[in-house]
């Protein structure tokens, strides 16, 4: 069970549905682990129809509707229309093979493993990928230029400000700097969403920068 | 305008379910025609608002496709026919800017995926919870301060950034957000008073 969730506002920006794609996608993963932000979504979800009723209608042509109604059945005018599937089912299904054990990583240091998703998402301006930390191995003190999104997929990670466990959703930014820790009897593998580089701040550890990059 | 300012009663919410029903059932092109002419006008005024009034019609027959379409995955016990008819358009809407290549980072990821709309499948979300709070949230939007209440309808009607909205009201950003952070914090005091 999920004990850190993303805050108010970036749930609203989610359901209004205007946060950035890359950040929702961490929402998304986070949902898929999360009763209580369902629960929230749904929540936010009312406040939407509710919006929607209580907007000033505008004028409809009254042969609008037999003009619909006239191609509603025609598959090749409407089969455009993404019909809702019924799941709850995990955002990265898709983009991730089943096992993280299947996963192609890159060692970063021997301690630190990525896959990178940003090209197979076609994203620019972001970066996403899965990290993966050894269990009790720490990544070495760092900062954020912009907005860092973790949502811990397995295992979990301590830092200076709290522990997290699976299903949880940490955001940090530029006044954080911080050094997650795995736990000690797992190993960590974590979503990640930047939409600005990581620094690395140790005076030892500058030399990584280039590694993890913007690329 | 009246109507439009007191929503919708569990009564209405009830009336719609029904005519959904008829038409997952019957295919019922009387029922069908009730619930376009309420939404219809509303989906298209949600375009507009949305700065996607080019789009409006192509908006409207999308979604309406999809309630025709899709009447039968409508679970009454998990939103009223007007949330679920408002989480079809949102989601509507995002592919449709997608489709104009209007969204900044794109990404490969369908939608319906990212946005994913809660069916009966997901047994996790209370269902007799989830309508006792959409009864209350309708109730307690109207006790909203009028400046958060703006704020809120700016950012989920028309769709616009924080920033936008701090400068069209012509308050700091960091205003915004705190009106914003409020009146989530104020619905959700209200939800938690219920005792859900």
């Amino acid at each position: 069970m999920s004990n850190h969730h993303p805050d108010d506002i970036t749930m609203l920006d989610y359901a209004a549905g205007t946060l950035p794609m890359a950040q929702s996608l961490a929402v998304a993963a986070h949902l898929f682990l999360c009763e209580t932000c369902r629960t929230r979504t749904t929540q936010l979800n009312t406040l939407g129809g509710a919006v929607l009723e209580q907007s000033s209608p505008q004028q409809i042509k009254v042969q609008e509707f037999d003009r619909f109604m006239d191609g509603i059945d025609d598959e090749s005018v409407a089969a455009k229309a993404a019909v809702p599937k019924a799941k709850n089912g995990n955002p990265l299904a898709k983009i991730l093979p089943e096992r993280f054990s299947d996963i192609n990583w890159r060692q970063q240091t021997k301690e630190i493993a990525e896959y990178d998703l940003t090209k197979s998402l076609g994203l620019k301006g972001y970066r996403v990928a899965l990290q993966k930390i050894k269990a009790g191995a720490r990544v070495p003190e760092h900062t954020h230029k912009g907005r860092e999104l973790t949502v811990i997929l397995s295992g979990g990670f301590s830092d200076e400000l709290g522990v997290y466990h699976e299903g949880d959703f940490v955001s940090r930014d530029a006044t954080h700097q911080h050094t997650p820790t795995a736990l000690q009897n797992e190993d960590c593998i974590c979503l990640t969403v930047l939409d600005a580089p990581i620094r690395f701040t140790g005076p030892l550890l500058r030399w990584l920068n280039p590694l993890f990059a913007w690329r | 305008m009246e109507a439009a300012k007191t929503g919708m009663g569990s009564d209405e919410a009830k009336k719609w379910g029904r005519l959904l029903q008829q038409v997952a059932h019957d295919r019922d092109r009387a029922a069908f025609r009730e619930i376009y002419e309420y939404f219809a006008p509303r989906i298209k005024a949600y375009a507009i608002n949305q700065g996607i009034g080019q789009q409006a019609d192509e908006l409207v027959q999308e979604v309406m496709t999809s309630v025709w379409r899709s009447a039968d995955k409508y679970v009454d016990t998990l939103a009223s026919p007007s949330t679920w008819i408002f989480t079809i358009t949102r989601n509507q809407r995002i592919d449709l800017l997608r489709k104009l290549g209007r969204l900044k980072a794109e990404i490969n990821v369908e939608t319906e995926d990212l946005w994913q709309i809660p069916t009966e499948e997901d047994t996790t979300i209370h269902s007799i919870q989830a309508l006792a709070a959409e009864k209350h949230i309708r109730h307690s939007i109207k006790q909203l301060p009028e400046e958060q209440l703006i704020a809120v309808r700016k950012v989920y009607y028309e769709g616009k950034t924080h920033q936008e909205v701090a400068t069209e009201l012509n308050v700091p950003l960091g205003t915004l957000k705190g009106r914003l952070r409020l009146s989530m914090q104020k619905l959700k005091v209200m939800l938690e008073s219920k005792d859900l």
